[in-house]
């Protein structure tokens, strides 16, 4: 069984921001859900002065807190590595969210499936998209496991302009992640957390 | 990295350090009814104060459980939080209060009595009852420390302190009710002191807690020191929490050593109490998650 992960190469990313649309377009989540995003920060000092971008998604950690944390078991993880929410169990407590470092959960207040991104209602796009969720639950990034199980690459990956995200089996003997992760200087998000992370990211 | 350098910031595309706000008031008056309710019965219980039984237990299964519900999401849902003991603290919280629950009711109705119970079931329900509220004053600082998400939180301390503020609480609870009560027997010296050594190591222990802290190797636990003792949590923080429900609560419980006065036990259990809340209401509020950063990222 592969160990599904995931590389983002950070000299690649220029903070287009497409695969936070991509995916908010792709899981069609509810107003101030974002599965995927992009932390932007200005470094140095003027006039050597830069914008840095961070993406960020769920890192589908091998020691997830957040599946520890969960009471019920609505959280699980696929025999693949994909960290998942059962929606029918999810009481929605919120621990999960408390114990991710990295605040990729994300809580579906009641009330946010009646209002879309517009003034007027529901489009039905969202209608279609919002029926996927349950409110007072919990809802996290998946690694678009309903396009992965189809033998297709996430919706951040496959959009990303520059090709900075590369999906893949990370236990694939000299597979292209392992490469990278061993050639490149590779490292993951708050290592401190020992949550065992499945995004690498390579040095700027 | 210096904390000065790292804002607080308000949505999760900014660089910095994320507020805490995933665990609101209604947790943080589940956690303070949890322990006060189970402080005040398992006091009460021990100096056999009928009315203090039925006080605390009705604080637990109607304020913390109300307060609980009212926080889920899915409250109708609640049975299924029982269903991890093996991993989770909420579970075995659940647990811990069912007990609580099926003992203390039957202690209650066996010392009213409406029904009578056999002796060992008697000491059954007596057992399970008083493990079972030890287990509800300590288990949420567990809850919390669980996270090494929020730096803060986790330590080893917390659920010391959760304990030992829940026992200041039953202790100054059970003083008062006796006081109202007009009861004066061999257990009221005991109290008094059990308090004034709770209110002494409740200071130390939080003072011990915030100082190890503001040393911590995490940022987000030094910044969150920076917030409760000189950032905007401060005004609660020390006015309230130290000095209101700590120094001004061990004033004038050795004013009360002297004079015995009912309205001085009400001031003094109402300081306490005050202080007690504000405590686990800071403690989530002030909550910091670290900024999203690793080696290359930081550098700046």
């Amino acid at each position: 069984m592969a160990r599904l992960g995931m590389v983002i190469d950070l000299k690649r990313c220029v903070g287009c921001n497409a695969c936070t649309i991509a995916c908010k377009q792709e899981n069609g989540t509810p107003a101030g859900v974002h599965f995927a995003r992009v932390i932007n920060r200005e470094v140095g000092t003027y006039p050597n002065v830069k914008r840095t971008f961070l993406p960020v998604l769920c890192n589908h950690c091998d020691d997830a807190p957040c599946l520890k944390a969960c009471p019920t078991g609505a959280t699980f993880q696929r025999p693949d590595g994909i960290v998942m929410v059962d929606d029918d169990s999810c009481i929605g407590c919120r621990a999960c969210a408390v114990s991710c470092p990295y605040l990729n959960r994300h809580f579906i207040d009641h009330g946010m499936l009646q209002k879309g991104l517009s003034d007027d209602g529901l489009t039905p796009f969202e209608q279609v998209k919002f029926a996927g969720f349950q409110e007072g639950t919990m809802t996290k990034c998946t690694f678009c496991a309903h396009r992965v199980d189809h033998g297709l690459q996430p919706a951040c990956v496959i959009t990303c302009p520059t090709e900075a995200r590369i999906f893949g089996d990370l236990d694939e003997e000299n597979g292209i992640l392992q490469t990278l992760i061993r050639e490149r200087n590779s490292w993951t998000l708050l290592p401190e957390a020992k949550t065992k992370p499945c995004v690498y990211y390579l040095d700027e | 990295m210096s904390t000065q350098t790292v804002a607080i910031v308000s949505h999760r595309f900014g660089y910095g350090f994320y507020r805490q706000a995933w665990w609101n008031w209604l947790i943080g008056s589940a956690f303070f009814f949890g322990e006060i309710g189970a402080g005040f019965f398992l006091v009460s219980q021990l100096t056999g104060n009928f009315t203090g039984m039925v006080l605390g237990y009705l604080i637990v299964m109607v304020g913390k459980n109300t307060a609980h519900l009212k926080f889920l999401g899915r409250p109708m849902r609640f049975w299924r939080a029982a269903l991890r003991p093996d991993r989770s603290w909420i579970a075995r919280g659940i647990w811990a209060t069912g007990l609580f629950g099926v003992s203390g009711l039957a202690l209650l109705l066996k010392n009213s009595g409406q029904i009578s119970l056999s002796d060992s079931t008697l000491a059954l329900a007596n057992t399970v009852a008083s493990l079972s509220a030890l287990f509800i004053m300590f288990y949420d600082g567990f809850v919390m420390n669980f996270s090494h998400a929020v730096p803060f939180w986790h330590s080893s301390l917390l659920p010391v302190l959760c304990l030992t503020y829940a026992a200041l609480g039953g202790t100054t609870l059970t003083i008062t009710l006796r006081e109202l009560q007009g009861v004066h027997d061999a257990y009221g010296v005991v109290l008094l002191r059990t308090e004034f050594v709770l209110l002494v190591l409740n200071l130390l222990l939080l003072l011990i807690y915030v100082k190890r802290m503001s040393s911590s190797q995490v940022a987000a636990a030094r910044e969150t020191v920076r917030l409760l003792v000189k950032g905007p949590y401060a005004k609660v923080f020390i006015g309230l929490v130290i000095l209101v429900g700590l120094v001004a609560t061990l004033l004038l419980s050795l004013a009360q050593n002297q004079i015995q006065q009912n309205w001085l036990a009400v001031v003094i259990a109402t300081c306490e109490l005050t202080g007690d809340y504000a405590f686990l209401m800071v403690l989530l509020k002030s909550g910091l998650f670290s900024p999203q950063t690793a080696p290359a990222y930081a550098r700046g």
